[in-house]
């Protein structure tokens, strides 16, 4: 179902005209917004007020009200070498994962945008990874990825030496890259074939009857008109890599030698399993402002619009 | 037409919701009253013994709560820490005293002393023993053997180690012998149960003279990088730097691993016994606790306990019901019952004892006596320091570290600091 | 002529296209079959089977129904049917509060457009599990622990669900709902009879981020919903990993039925994803 765009799916998005003064539009606009702002506040904003909150304060236990300790536990974080460590691997691990999954994902998203037979069945297969739950997925490439596993059971039959993969400081991120995308890519395919059946085939008759070839219209015509969905699909796969931690808890749990040891899981580790909720909302509170650059970089670098 | 359509959506939606709020709490009404029990156990294995409390009790019935084992801590420290009076009984494990006591999360159990200085197995008042006082109650206890495949040792011509406690195989011997085993066609060598956690390898260093990485009248000074831990952690090391056991394999598959036959030797607890007899493959017997050259012998013990939450409104109930699962010969049995696991209370374990050697006969024969000699003299409790889960997490993540080839001093030496970190936190 | 819009314009390149498209897909689906077969195996042939290299990895030498019967002798039944429910609802209703929420701000001209989408996205960073905890006092607190209402409203008001539509009604023509406007039609008449018919694809997308996220949720289900009535699968699913044993056979049992439902449903929205080549005109 592609849908004709007039103006050229460049299109800046005008508001529709106006009727009547402007600020007799928002009783209206409001009741669209209203039920999902209200349980965006109250489920989203309000509990996160108050892990920011709690982020400047400490206490001995649960059960005994915490005073405002200030800056503490944010010293305590940044004082501390294990956490330069962990934004160096979170680091490594961003500017490695979402280049890497985008590039998959169009490359994955231009194929299925093709036609051939099974088209539909590749579909579901690229895609139904997404649908497994997570600890299962997470279990099965754990197995996959052991010393003596299939994964080493072809590279051995191929000649390769085996690998260490988990168990290795210098390959273990990389693997757990690897089960992430697994996991994750077709999500955003299915958000680029959306994007990709959206750009209206008038412009590539246009460029073929010009003598355009393939690349040149992949770079001239799709990629410029994908930009709303590449758009979306960046930042919401730079988000959902940033706050998976997972197959780390499962697999690695930070290891070997804090090589996988990513902010959300440490985050998770310190408030879920050491009980220190002052110190992990420190943490989430960091994160988060981590998150809110990224994406902030990411709107400017990508669209011209919001 | 198109607002009514709007009226109808939202009012589908608002029903939708609110229709299904189900009843949360239960009603204490003048007769009848309700304990709920959490435990990371699922319900069935503690059936028989709810019920025997139930007809022991008319007028108290128990609501209960199961939570996977791996979110056990987590969700007691939501619950229970934020004053939630919907859990009155919950399952304390050993270790974790110290921590729950200390941060107001165990209501004072002092009134039980005597009966469980008298009724339960000696180590576990200790166990449940916090700055002074008692906080909880025993339920279960565990205690760690040698398993070994009996043809594979045929096949490797290796002696069977004994189940004498004098005569126990040492660690150094064990490890030779897997690789002859593995010589002789064996996969593995040497297993550990829970091949990388602190629970199965603090025997291992308290043979070699290292403690329990707790020291300190508070218990928050760590000393975890001493030359016994450091002399253990060389031989961990070894044992998957040679190949005898194997790196990157979960602890969920240890016990598999053995009853599949594909490993010489494991050390683990009764519940091995109970996975040979269900994969039905292998000729096994079992040994004594392996010891440590030149160290003292060490086993591990400790299971679940039973604590009160400080907000339950049914305090009397409660100190009923705990009193019943641990201090009483029937309800401790029956708790036992469904899982096989040792009960704490002393009557309920000689019983327990007299049933090990047909656990699963002819492989477990002599496994009653063994049980009762080194539960008696080699047990060594995990410590109730109020920073046991920072050790448990941070000496974890140290073994896993070891176990794939990090260097044993450095990585002893950053996991030293980093908990120091921690406990300096708690002080 | 080919259009240039596809690779596969010589038959070479068809075949290429082919053969890439398939590698891809066998190598997404590989994993999943292992946890099918694995599913059907002994528990102890499972982990004996996956070294060395053989046809065994995958083709089971046992065949065996005692992981389904284990993996149903407990919650897991009840819980399938609870996640289905909780999910179903969570699509629903989420579909419709985010597309009305994406519409006023693509569509309707007011002040402080920019400034909501920017709210909204700035909800959606921050992470679901940070903030689990101190909403699960707050729901403790209002009676909704172990409630499908409980269960259903984090899923409902969806940031990333709203962001998606609103890209993608951005790129709407506005010439569709001026024409309307000029005859007369409301605004929700606008969003009801125009808007949404147009963006099919898009609810479908949205209606995915909207399951998955129901579906796959397990923290908070763990922290709100620990009673077996409204447990949902998920958390079944990590029940059968007892302190004694794991059973992985009846894991990956109970993975299958997890994954059989978006499966189903992947199944029925594929038609709405077909491209057709013939289409050049607008949807009317």
């Amino acid at each position: 179902m592609t849908l004709l765009a007039r103006k050229g799916a460049q299109g800046a998005s005008h508001k529709l005209a106006p009727r009547g003064r402007s600020r007799s539009l928002w009783p209206i606009a409001l009741i669209f917004l209203a039920p999902t702002l209200i349980l965006l506040f109250v489920l989203r904003v309000i509990p996160a007020g108050e892990a920011v909150m709690s982020s400047f304060q400490n206490s001995p236990s649960r059960l005994i009200a915490p005073e405002w300790v200030g800056l503490e536990n944010f010293a305590v974080l940044f004082g501390s070498a294990d956490f330069y460590q962990v934004l160096g691997v979170t680091g490594i691990f961003i500017v490695t994962i979402v280049p890497f999954q985008i590039a998959a994902a169009v490359f994955i998203a231009l194929l299925l945008n093709e036609r051939f037979p099974g088209l539909g069945l590749v579909r579901t297969f690229v895609f139904l990874p997404v649908a497994a739950p997570a600890a299962v997925a997470t279990v099965i490439w754990g197995i996959a990825f052991q010393p003596r596993g299939p994964i080493n059971a072809i590279l051995e039959a191929a000649g390769i030496p085996s690998q260490p993969f988990l168990t290795s400081p210098s390959q273990a991120l990389f693997s757990i890259i690897i089960l992430m995308s697994w996991i994750g890519i077709g999500y955003w395919t299915l958000f680029l074939v959306a994007g990709l059946q959206d750009i209206p085939e008038e412009l590539y008759e246009a460029a073929t009857l010009d003598g355009a070839g393939w690349w040149q219209c992949f770079w001239s015509i799709t990629l410029p008109n994908l930009r709303r969905t590449l758009a979306f699909v960046v930042v919401a796969n730079t988000v959902s890599s940033l706050i998976a931690f997972v197959p780390v808890a499962i697999l690695t749990r930070g290891g070997p030698a804090d090589s996988t040891r990513l902010i959300m899981f440490d985050t998770y580790n310190n408030t879920f399993v050491l009980g220190d909720v002052h110190l992990g909302s420190a943490e989430v509170t960091v994160l988060i402002l981590i998150l809110i650059t990224v994406t902030a970089i990411q709107f400017r670098l990508l669209g011209k619009e919001k | 037409m198109r607002k009514h359509i709007r009226y109808i959506a939202v009012a589908v939606a608002a029903a939708s919701m609110v229709g299904f709020s189900g009843c949360a709490g239960e009603g204490a009404d003048g007769e009848n009253v309700s304990v709920t029990l959490l435990t990371a156990d699922p319900q069935e294995n503690l059936q028989p013994a709810i019920d025997g409390f139930e007809a022991a009790n008319p007028g108290i019935t128990v609501e209960y709560e199961y939570v996977p084992f791996d979110q056990y801590n987590n969700l007691i420290e939501q619950r229970v820490g934020s004053g939630d009076a919907g859990v009155d009984v919950y399952a304390a494990d050993s270790g974790a005293i110290g921590s729950l006591a200390s941060k107001g999360y165990l209501v004072d159990l002092s009134e039980f002393s005597d009966e469980v200085a008298a009724g339960s197995l000696p180590a576990t008042l200790d166990a449940n023993t916090y700055d002074g006082k008692l906080w909880s109650v025993p339920m279960w206890t565990s205690m760690q053997y040698l398993y070994y495949n009996k043809d594979i040792l045929d096949a490797a011509g290796i002696p069977y180690p004994s189940s004498n406690l004098d005569e126990a195989i040492t660690y150094q011997e064990l490890l030779e012998a897997g690789k002859q085993a593995q010589a002789a066609g064996a996969t593995w060598g040497v297993l550990f149960d829970q091949i990388n956690r602190y629970y199965q390898l603090q025997a291992l260093i308290e043979s070699a003279g290292g403690g329990s990485g707790a020291t300190g009248e508070d218990l928050l000074t760590p000393a975890i990088n001493n030359d016994g831990w450091v002399s253990a952690m060389n031989f961990y090391s070894q044992l998957f730097e040679e190949g005898v056991a194997p790196r990157g394999v979960a602890t969920e598959q240890m016990p598999v691993l053995f009853s599949t036959g594909e490993a010489a030797f494991i050390v683990s607890g009764p519940w091995q016994a109970t996975t040979n007899a269900n994969e039905g493959a292998i000729k096994y017997g079992v040994a004594a606790n392996p010891v440590f050259e030149g160290g003292t012998p060490a086993m591990s013990t400790g299971s679940w306990n039973l604590g009160i939450n400080p907000a339950t409104d049914q305090m009397e109930a409660s100190k009923k019901l705990v009193e019943y699962l641990s201090l009483t010969k029937e309800g401790n049995a029956l708790s036992t019952s469904v899982l096989g696991i040792s009960p704490t209370n002393v009557a309920a374990f000689d019983d327990f004892v007299a049933g090990l050697d047909d656990r699963d006969a002819p492989h477990t024969a002599g496994l009653g006596e063994l049980t009762k000699v080194q539960l008696s003299s080699i047990a060594v409790n995990r410590p109730n320091s109020p920073g046991f889960t920072q050790m448990g997490d941070v000496t974890g993540r140290a073994f896993d570290d070891i176990r794939n080839g990090q260097p044993v001093q450095g990585t002893l030496d950053s996991a030293q600091a980093e908990l120091q970190g921690l406990w300096d936190r708690l002080k | 002529m080919a259009l240039s819009s596809k690779m596969g314009s010589t038959p070479s390149r068809q075949a290429f296209v082919t053969i890439a498209a398939w590698v891809v897909g066998i190598a997404f689906i590989l994993p999943l079959v292992w946890m099918l077969t694995g599913s059907f195996r002994d528990k102890g042939e499972l982990f004996a089977s996956v070294y060395p290299l053989s046809w065994g990895i995958l083709v089971p030498e046992t065949l065996t129904l005692e992981n389904y019967e284990n993996l149903f002798a407990g919650p897991f039944g009840r819980s399938v049917f609870n996640s289905i429910f909780v999910t179903a609802v969570s699509v629903i209703v989420g579909l419709l509060l985010s597309a009305m929420a994406a519409f006023a701000l693509a569509k309707i001209p007011f002040r402080g457009a920019g400034v909501l989408f920017v709210a909204i996205v700035l909800s959606f960073l921050v992470p679901f599990d940070a903030i689990a905890v101190p909403l699960a006092n707050i729901f403790r607190e209002w009676g909704l622990a172990n409630t499908y209402a409980g269960l259903i409203l984090p899923g409902v008001a969806n940031g990333l669900a709203v962001f998606a539509l609103r890209q993608f009604f951005l790129g709407v023509p506005d010439e569709l709902a001026e024409a309307a406007r000029m005859d007369g039609l409301s605004w929700w008449g606008i969003f009801w009879r125009i808007y949404l018919p147009l963006s099919r694809p898009a609810l479908i997308g949205a209606g995915f981020i909207l399951f998955l996220f129901q579906w796959s949720a397990y923290l908070w289900p763990l922290l709100i919903a620990t009673k077996s009535s409204v447990m949902l699968g998920p958390i079944a699913l990590s029940t059968l990993a007892t302190q004694q044993s794991v059973d992985f056979g009846a894991i990956f049992a109970g993975a299958v039925f997890l994954t059989l439902v978006p499966l189903i449903l992947l199944l029925v929205f594929q038609k709405h994803f077909t491209a057709s080549l013939a289409s050049t005109g607008s949807k009317g």
